[in-house]
């Protein structure tokens, strides 16, 4: 079974004479442990696609499999749901909440799973760090970390409820050609080694041929 | 800790300024509404305390007859009063019986015949308007506080004396009178000699001003009056009860029995108008606080649109949200009134202690306070609802904001 199904996706943004057709038709599946890139120019409709199969977006058509459960007539509750336990989000920007350590934000989707003890938590979240070459600064707020390791603590974050589905929008846009590669090299080293899918939105082809998958976007379309 | 709880704590500690001026708001505004409850409730409790010890619980005055009435049944000794059709006969025909008849009630604990009438008091030179009340001594002390309203002299030699007299403070001033001073009092142009045993203070200026005590005996003489009384005074076990036993009371006895709170109504009225007035101007500063506790929580709806954002894509659901921001409120209103009812316990404490000389409708020394735990609970209701109604409005918005529009807006 297919981790991800998409059938005839459309999306209209905006309003009156502002008014873009963003997504017209867009089809395609997300097999378990493969890494896929989104590429194509800006404007041609990368991160639409990329919300809507986050659930955090509504098509105005077409049809969206989560693994075999159909997706448009859940509540918002079921949507978040969803997303807190299968999927993990990176995104251009990475959102740390700044009040918290990087240890505090990456432990924020497990206290909202509620699975673990406070000490697994904790355990699993330091870990996570770890992984992403953080291991000595769990303990720092988001302001006391550079543009790369905010990003790293980003990835460690949304791999904290081992979602299934990781969904990376421009996750390497903001940072230098150093930093872009070793975040991107994270990024499809734990999805491989963990064996879950990671989607990605990039402009930057360098990058996207090295996912198992790339899908081209143009117009609205998934060029063939 | 749960999530959300401690979320709510950290967006807190971003706006650490702005909640601690609201919290401030809101201690202040817990501490002086229940300071002033418990003062103008204190003066008004110690008003209704003065005015019982010196006037009773209840009077029964007039004898009601009436002039017409229907036999309920030849011979069966019911008769039903017409309305509109009630004669009042002033004073009490048959002080003894009344007081007999009064014993078929338990809630009555004393009963004190009383007779009242105007006369001269003439003591060096000078003459002074007075109102003598001749008592029973050893019954009117169990229907008023006459034993603690003596400043000077004793009821003992009052008592001992047929003709002692006990004077008004005022009174006493205003006649330079001493104790053991010899004076006259004049009713029907025979004046007859008094002794004067005692001062009595009740702190009514007017009681004090016109007031003098005297033996019913030594009065019925002064006035000319063998029988009856002009009212009977009573003391009953509950102060509360006084309407409903008036009202009993008046049923059997058929004469006009009253309870004090409908004699001191205007007074009572007063004191009410006070309280509440109070209260509403104070709770103006627990509104003020609350508006500012909304400005501040919008603020960080509007700083922490993203966090919310990435909240809600990370799995936390609109209602954690709405959630986050309102035990944001919670958390201020609930430090707020713990600090504001311990400001406020302290603040009566002092309080009470500040000397001041009040003379008029009662007499102290200093503030008067009552201590009622239905203060406290009424400015924490208060703070609450406002605080509740504050922090709704930020919350809701919070909930509804769109995480997918947000990160796309803050994205290129
Ligand atoms: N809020 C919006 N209102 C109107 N048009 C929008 C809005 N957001 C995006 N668009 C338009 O939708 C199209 C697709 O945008 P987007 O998915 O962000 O592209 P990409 O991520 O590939 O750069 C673009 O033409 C963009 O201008
Ligand atoms: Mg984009």
């Amino acid at each position: 079974m297919s981790l991800l199904r998409v059938e005839n996706l459309h999306r209209h943004l905006g309003e009156g004479d502002t008014r873009v057709h963003a997504l017209r038709g867009v089809s395609f599946t997300i097999e378990p442990g493969r890494t896929y890139a989104i590429a194509g120019h800006s404007g041609s409709g990368k991160s639409t696609l990329l919300y809507l199969l986050g659930l955090l977006d509504i098509p105005d058509e077409g049809r969206i499999w989560v693994g075999d459960r159909e997706t448009s007539r859940l509540t918002d509750d079921e949507r978040t749901a969803t997303r807190n336990a299968h999927m993990g989000f990176v995104f251009q920007f990475h959102f740390l909440l700044k009040e918290f350590t990087a240890l505090e934000n990456v432990m924020l989707p497990m206290r909202k799973l509620g699975r673990l003890s406070e000490d697994a938590m904790r355990a699993k979240a330091a870990d996570l760090l770890t992984a992403v070459g953080l291991a000595d600064k769990t303990r720092r707020l988001g302001t006391q970390l550079s543009g790369g390791e905010q990003q790293r603590v980003a990835i460690a974050r949304a791999l904290a409820n081992d979602p299934s589905l990781i969904l990376a929008d421009e996750p390497t846009g903001n940072l230098d050609h150093a930093n872009a590669d070793r975040v991107f090299a994270l990024l499809s080293d734990i999805a491989h080694q963990r064996g879950q899918a990671l989607l990605m939105v990039s402009h930057n082809p360098e990058l996207a041929a090295r996912c198992d998958q790339v899908f081209r976007m143009q117009d609205g379309v998934i060029l063939a | 800790m749960r999530p959300n709880l401690l979320i709510a704590l950290r967006f807190l500690g971003a706006r650490k300024r702005a909640m601690l001026m609201s919290l401030t708001g809101i201690v202040f505004g817990v501490a002086f509404f229940v300071i002033t409850q418990a003062q103008t409730a204190g003066f008004e409790s110690y008003f209704i305390k003065t005015i019982l010890g010196v006037n009773g619980m209840v009077r029964i005055e007039d004898r009601i007859q009436s002039t017409r009435t229907l036999e309920a049944g030849a011979g069966s000794g019911f008769a039903i009063a017409v309305e509109g059709s009630v004669k009042y006969i002033p004073g009490v025909q048959f002080p003894n019986k009344i007081v007999d008849a009064l014993k078929a009630f338990p809630e009555v604990t004393a009963a004190s015949p009383v007779i009242r009438g105007n006369a001269t008091l003439i003591a060096n030179f000078r003459e002074y308007d007075t109102k003598p009340y001749g008592i029973d001594l050893a019954t009117f002390v169990a229907v008023s506080d006459l034993e603690t309203q003596i400043i000077d002299g004793s009821l003992k030699t009052f008592g001992e004396n047929p003709y002692g007299l006990i004077v008004g403070v005022r009174i006493a001033r205003r006649m330079n009178l001493q104790v053991g001073d010899s004076v006259l009092l004049d009713s029907v142009g025979e004046p007859q000699r008094f002794r004067v045993a005692a001062l009595f203070e009740t702190g009514i200026d007017q009681v004090d001003r016109e007031r003098v005590y005297l033996h019913l005996p030594a009065i019925r003489t002064l006035l000319n009056k063998p029988a009856g009384a002009s009212f009977i005074q009573l003391n009953l076990q509950d102060q509360n009860a006084a309407p409903a036993m008036a009202a009993r009371i008046e049923q059997t006895i058929a004469h006009s029995t009253m309870p004090w709170q409908e004699r001191e109504k205007t007074w009572l009225q007063v004191f009410s108008v006070l309280r509440i007035s109070s209260a509403l101007t104070i709770s103006t500063i627990i509104f003020i606080s609350g508006l500012g506790m909304f400005n501040t929580l919008v603020m960080i709806v509007v700083d922490k649109t993203r966090e919310i954002a990435i909240l809600r894509s990370m799995g936390y659901t609109r209602e954690d949200i709405s959630r986050i921001f309102m035990l944001q409120g919670g958390i201020v209103v609930a430090v707020g009134v713990v600090l504001g009812c311990g400001a406020a316990a302290l603040g009566t404490y002092a309080l009470s202690h500040i000397p001041i000389r009040i003379r008029g409708i009662f007499a102290s020394d200093h503030f008067v306070v009552l201590w009622d735990p239905w203060h406290y609970v009424a400015a924490a209701v208060i703070a609450t609802m406002v605080v509740l109604v504050a922090s709704y409005f930020p919350a809701r918005r919070a909930a509804r904001l769109e995480p997918g529009s947000i990160i796309r807006g803050s994205s290129s």
